[in-house]
């Protein structure tokens, strides 16, 4: 078993593995290394599972008040995130209905907090530019983060 | 195909939140993640998007995956769909209607992403014993790679030239003794009597 590979064959093959970590940018790594926080290990991260632009409804069936031009729903074990998004603001609902903090990250890493009322309605506006996620925490420990959103 | 036993062992630290661990992961399968996007053709910030979710979810699955080393093919699956999802989304805005490139049958697919996650292995492994080796014999081996003579290289690293032939030779020893390496070349090679 000493020469499975040739020593050419081996450098070759070395090459290939140098470069192809050599072509992913340093920054791309950082962000990943960046994903794993032990503070955040606990989150839980909500999942897009509804977005009307991949699965467009039938015209009938969508309400025609306050010209609503796209809607996200985001899923977690314990909560559930509705998105509107009309022309000036982004609608938010809870669901189940319940008070929480809601909080706007920025991929710069701006941050805006809303509360939402006691039903787990909240707006945002301006409607963010870059892509954002939302963290959002209720008094009765759920703690869950959305995927990013690119509007 | 796996390098099971230090896979295994990096998801059970990070798991108990050793960064050191993590990046360790990152370091492996990012080319991984990032040679997939790049099939897509995805531009540049819809590439980090998906990387991002990849590696938040991944963070996230550390804890649920019974089988450590699983954490690869997760990775290459997700990576995947996270692309296709992406893909069909700027399709739809552009209002292109045509049928996806990359709609392949299961089994091509799955074919394919093996494919990609034996590369990534093969490549996590080898630069991982090339980054056990000394500085010397890493200038050494990467110099000859580029093809510069030995002339060059003795004079770059202030060797005699008689010298750099041995050195060379003793530094492709030690790299093919790499426990990990030992049995990458092993499967390889039952593998290839197998369908040879």
């Amino acid at each position: 078993m000493a020469e499975v590979w040739s020593d050419e064959e081996l450098l070759a093959r070395l090459a290939v593995a140098l470069a192809a970590a050599k072509d992913v940018p340093p920054e791309f790594v950082a962000a990943a290394r960046a994903a794993f926080t032990m503070d955040d290990i606990d989150i839980e991260l909500a999942q897009l599972v509804y977005d009307s632009h991949l699965h467009p409804e039938p015209q009938s069936l969508t309400r025609a008040e306050p010209a609503c031009l796209r809607t996200l729903t985001f899923v977690s074990s314990g909560l559930t995130i509705e998105l509107e998004v009309t022309e000036l603001q982004l609608l938010g609902q809870l669901v189940p209905p319940q008070e929480a903090e809601v909080r706007v990250q920025e991929r710069s890493g701006q941050d805006a907090v809303r509360t939402t009322d006691k039903v787990g309605f909240f707006t945002i506006q301006p409607i963010p530019a870059e892509p954002f996620r939302l963290h959002c925490r209720t008094p009765g420990g759920l703690n869950v983060l959305t995927t990013w959103i690119t509007l | 195909m796996t390098d099971t036993p230090t896979v295994t062992a990096l998801v059970v630290r990070a798991r108990e939140g050793d960064q050191d661990a993590w990046n360790e992961l990152v370091d492996r399968y990012a080319p991984l993640v990032w040679s997939i996007c790049r099939r897509y053709g995805l531009a540049r910030t819809d590439i980090d998007d998906v990387a991002q979710n990849v590696w938040l979810r991944a963070v996230g699955q550390l804890k649920a995956l019974r089988e450590p080393a699983a954490l690869p093919g997760w990775l290459a699956t997700t990576t995947k769909h996270e692309c296709s999802r992406v893909f069909r989304a700027r399709r739809r805005q552009e209002g292109t209607e045509q049928p996806l490139d990359f709609e392949m049958t299961p089994d091509d697919e799955s074919k394919l992403i093996e494919q990609e996650l034996e590369a990534a292995e093969r490549n996590a492994v080898l630069r991982a014993a090339f980054a056990e080796l000394s500085a010397t014999c890493q200038q050494i081996l990467l110099l000859r790679m580029e093809g510069v003579p030995y002339e060059e290289i003795g004079a770059r690293l202030g060797m005699s030239i008689g010298s750099i032939g041995p050195t060379r030779a003793r530094c492709l020893e030690k790299l093919r003794a790499d426990p990990a390496l030992v049995a990458l070349m092993t499967t390889e090679t039952s593998r290839s009597e197998q369908y040879g």
